[in-house]
């Protein structure tokens, strides 16, 4: 994959990380006063995704990848959350009740969680893995953390690759029968597995100690804060606090469009 | 030329009583290249393991004077890089510019010197440009060279290398054969272990033979130790080879990389 440098992606990672984060941070956990906030909270993710330069398509792809998970979680809202009864199904002896207020969370939370999931699809098209890793060491983040997920990120495709060779293997000389047996040839080939991560840890610590390994990763520092990282992480936060304090409510121009386009959202 | 690596008596056992060494004792020359062979598990990654203090049996083991202990590990590691087996084992970091910096920065060194190094070792083996990309999407053989770069960034006198050339393509083996030639009249010492008497041939000053008794049986002049074909088959290094030219059933020494007459 390669892009053509955007103006998000010359930014220096921890700036988007920061953002980001503070974006998705003020939209989980600040209550939300009206529709149009949502609106506002779009607005945002659209200009960074102008920035950004990533087509619309990319982002549909992974994006529909990753709503019906959503779906499927709080699909079940509307169940637990007690209130007015809006709708109840009898299925045999067992009555399910949707309360109103369930309803109302249901649609909260999944735009929430959508409009997070869509800003973190644009930052994995701007952000490479490594670029991210290293961010999150410059902050100052754990390093035990960043190293597992380092390594997580290096080995989980040789491990796949590992685990696709031994299902391959005994494919080839399964011809469909004893169907009670494969549970344990399964069972061997997850215990190889298991064997194999074990023992390739120890080597690559190994590989590790003789280079000098004693528990720290120093990295070069090749990232430098511009003005231009300063002057997008100020407008983020200087519109956070704007949405966040409902200074924009207060604001009369914005009231001025018709307020049933926006209810209509 | 004095003896950079001098081991005696080294004698290792794995933690299962599996023998994996057993009364191994050899000098290495100030840099000459001396490429260790023997059949499958003969003890030479063992070997290597024990040199550079992973694995740590009886018997002594002295590089450049220092005789190799806890106190002395720091300090023979830097003089003393091995680049293992497997690639995959080698590069554990994202990228491919992380891994060969790992080592120096390791070494507490300053980051212009660090980026210096590593660009020349990146240069060296012919994977320049290559800093950024993800180790995972390499190819093999680029892979094996990379992982040569992550050692030769922090400068080594001594290398260790264990299978360099196992699952090389014929070009990318030359081009290796060419990556040591310029290691060794950079006047480093290599200590090669291979299967491959061709590479061995091509790169060896001398050559250690290990034997099923987990223990060198020869060291000489690679002419010398190459051409004595009786000692190669004892060691179950080259076997018989027979095949037919119309009538005559003809029976010779494989060797590979050897062209024969007929
Ligand atoms: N982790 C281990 N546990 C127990 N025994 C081992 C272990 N690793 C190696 N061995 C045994 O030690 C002996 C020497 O193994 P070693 O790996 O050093 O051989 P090698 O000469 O490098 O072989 P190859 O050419 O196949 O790489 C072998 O008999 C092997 O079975
Ligand atoms: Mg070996």
């Amino acid at each position: 994959m390669k892009f053509t440098e955007s103006i998000l992606e010359r930014l220096d990672p921890r700036t988007k990380i920061i953002s980001f984060l503070l974006i998705i941070l003020c939209l989980i956990l600040f209550p939300v006063k009206s529709v149009k906030d949502y609106g506002l909270f779009f607005l945002l993710i659209l200009v960074i995704a102008l920035l950004s330069r990533v087509t619309p398509k990319q982002i549909l792809k992974k994006l529909i990848l990753l709503i019906p998970f959503i779906l499927f979680i709080t699909m079940l809202i509307p169940f637990f959350k007690e209130g007015h009864t809006y709708w109840s199904i009898k299925i045999g002896k067992l009555e399910l009740d949707i309360a109103y207020e369930g309803i109302q969370t249901f649609i909260k939370i999944f735009i929430k969680s959508s409009l997070s999931i869509l800003l973190i699809v644009i930052a994995s098209f701007t952000i490479t893995f490594s670029d991210f890793l290293k961010g999150l060491e410059m902050l100052h983040f754990p390093r035990l953390l960043v190293m597992l997920m380092s390594f997580m990120y290096r080995y989980i495709f040789v491990l796949l690759d590992e685990a696709k060779r031994l299902m391959r293997a005994r494919s080839i000389r399964y011809f469909g029968s004893r169907y009670i047996e494969q549970f344990k040839i399964i069972g061997y080939i997850i215990g190889i597995l298991f064997i194999r991560t074990f023992e390739r840890a120890e080597k690559i610590y190994s590989a590790m100690i003789t280079r000098g390994f004693n528990g720290e990763v120093p990295c070069i520092k090749c990232f430098k804060f511009s003005y231009f990282d300063i002057l997008f992480l100020s407008s983020i936060i200087i519109f956070l606090m704007f949405i966040v304090s409902g200074l924009f409510h207060k604001m009369g121009y914005l009231n001025i469009n018709n307020p049933n386009i926006w209810q209509a959202l | 030329m004095a003896s950079i690596i001098k081991v005696s008596n080294l004698n290792y056992c794995y933690p299962d009583g599996t023998i994996g060494l057993n009364d191994v004792s050899f000098e290495v020359k100030e840099g000459e290249t001396l490429v260790i062979i023997g059949a499958n598990g003969t003890g030479k990654s063992t070997l290597f393991l024990n040199l550079i203090g992973i694995l740590e049996g009886s018997g002594n083991i002295e590089v450049m004077g220092l005789a190799l202990n806890k106190n002395n590990l720091k300090n023979i590691r830097k003089i003393m890089g091995m680049v293992f087996q497997s690639p995959d084992e080698q590069l554990f970091c994202p990228t491919v510019m992380d891994d060969v910096t790992f080592g120096p920065l390791n070494l507490g060194w300053n980051n212009d010197l660090v980026t210096k190094a590593s660009e020349k070792a990146l240069e060296l083996v012919g994977l320049e440009g290559f800093g950024t990309r993800t180790s995972y999407h390499l190819s093999f053989g680029e892979k094996k060279r990379a992982a040569i770069a992550t050692v030769l960034s922090m400068e080594p006198r001594i290398l260790l290398l264990d299978e360099p050339t196992s699952g090389l393509d014929p070009r990318s083996t030359s081009m290796f054969i060419n990556i040591l030639y310029t290691l060794k009249s950079q006047g480093k010492t290599l200590l090669i272990v291979t299967h491959d008497l061709f590479l061995t041939q091509e790169v060896a000053d001398r050559v250690l033979v290990f034997s099923e008794e987990k223990k060198p049986v020869a060291i000489g002049n690679y002419n010398e130790i190459l051409n004595n074909y009786d000692l190669l088959l004892r060691n179950n290094l080259v076997h018989q080879h027979r095949h037919r030219h119309d009538e005559v059933i003809h029976e010779h020494e494989h060797r590979h990389g050897y062209i024969h007459k007929h």
